[in-house]
């Protein structure tokens, strides 16, 4: 059974491409567009990992991390942060990656692959 | 409760956290952005020659000048400013605290939103708050939120604050703006004593008695203050305070930490920044608001 990623981002071309990427590399993936939403969507979808863009119209990515953080279910969840901000390595400390936008695709699923296979 | 908010600004990228995050409030809770610039200190009084605050060059202030300020500025938070429905830029020429605390006065701000100092140099970043913010942070008759570190201004809006108390006086009027905040902005929050062992080895008894009598004293003092709000917990442990203001705020998630500005001297006009303040504000991962006064809790 693949393994099933959850991309957090407010930007449509940024989720199409790591839905692209990480599908042709054999995941399944669901997408949010708003920290908001993703929250019911990882409670629903209980994904193996998440990949999480900082700043989104409403519920902004740290927020997100706090509500998953008090979910017995998905407290263990890893989570790469992907973000344009600077610095992001500090915004969730127990993220356990950060990739600075523009990132280098083989990286990500490297991070991927070694945190969930 | 944040009807205007002044971000005090010299349009660097030190700054460019306390904007995300003032721009962010006046979107989320429908304030006014004041975006407020002291273009630079004159060399003598009145006079029209100042040294420019970013560059230290000797520039004369004319119309012309003002304009490319303005402009310059307008530029920077071009995008944030088309993002909120009120913000107006304010230029001028002075001592930049006093003329922060000028216009926070003039415009009636609710709170003054700046960052911990304009230099990048190791020695600031490391070391206090710049002279600007200190004075300032001092003085306001309005709480000051300060966003040093620029992964501080990475929460957008706030639902988890975190009341740091040492039982001063000066506390009570911290303990008032973060319940206000909390109950206002629908948050949790967290009363917080860090009980101050370093430099000393003591008993384990004698800590957990010491432990357990700051729970109660918590509970004595603000639990009679709390009304009808339910959310908020009772937090305390033993350490060195301004590490674990830090520490229990990035555990909990917290996206606003707010400090009484000094605790030892009673006089306000006297008091200069509490050193455990000055070191939550360069290290905390979101904004710090400090309470100096009661005028705006």
């Amino acid at each position: 059974m693949s393994k099933k990623i959850l991309i957090v981002d407010d930007d449509q071309e940024i989720r199409s491409y790591l839905s692209e990427l990480l599908g042709d590399n054999g995941y399944e993936t669901v997408t949010a567009n708003d920290g908001a939403e993703a929250v019911d969507i990882a409670k629903s979808e209980k994904p193996d990992l998440i990949t999480l863009d900082l700043e989104m119209p409403n519920e902004w990515g740290p927020r997100f991390y706090r509500k998953i953080s008090q979910d017995d279910a998905l407290k263990r969840t890893p989570v790469v942060v992907i973000s344009g901000l600077n610095a992001i390595q500090y915004a969730i400390p127990k993220a356990i990656a950060s990739l600075t936008k523009p990132f280098e695709p083989t990286q990500l699923l490297k991070i991927v692959k070694d945190a969930i296979g | 409760m944040f009807k205007k908010i002044l971000l005090a600004t010299s349009g660097a990228p030190s700054t460019f956290g306390a904007a995300r995050v003032a721009f962010d409030m006046a979107k989320r809770y429908g304030a006014e952005v004041v975006v407020f610039n002291v273009m630079g200190v004159p060399t003598k009084a009145f006079s029209q020659v100042v040294n420019d605050v970013r560059t230290g060059e000797e520039i004369e202030v004319d119309d012309e000048y003002r304009a490319w300020v303005e402009e310059e500025l307008k530029s920077t938070f071009e995008k944030q400013i088309e993002s909120v429905e009120y913000a107006k830029i304010v230029t001028t020429t002075g001592v930049p605290s006093r003329e922060i605390l000028r216009a926070a006065r003039a415009e009636d701000a609710d709170l003054i939103v700046m960052g911990a100092s304009s230099g990048d140099s190791s020695a600031y970043r490391k070391g206090y708050p710049g002279s600007t913010l200190q004075r300032v942070a001092k003085a306001a008759r309005c709480p000051v939120m300060t966003v040093h570190r620029e992964t501080a201004s990475y929460w957008g809006g706030f639902g988890n604050i975190v009341f740091a108390t040492d039982f001063s006086k000066q506390a009570e009027n911290a303990f008032k703006f973060a319940l206000n905040s909390a109950k206002e902005l629908g948050c949790d929050l967290t009363l917080f004593h860090a009980l101050d062992i370093s430099g000393k080895v003591l008993d384990q008894n004698d800590i957990e008695d010491k432990l357990i009598a700051a729970r109660a004293r918590i509970r004595e003092t603000y639990g009679p203050l709390m009304g009808d709000f339910k959310d908020f917990d009772i937090e305390v442990w033993e350490g060195v305070p301004y590490v674990e203001i830090v520490k229990i705020a990035r555990e909990r998630s917290a996206d606003l930490i707010v400090l009484a500005h000094h605790s030892r001297e009673l006089d306000p006009e006297l008091a200069s920044i509490g050193s455990t303040l000055e070191q939550v504000i360069l290290r905390a991962g979101c904004p710090v608001v400090s309470v100096s006064k009661p005028d705006k809790v």
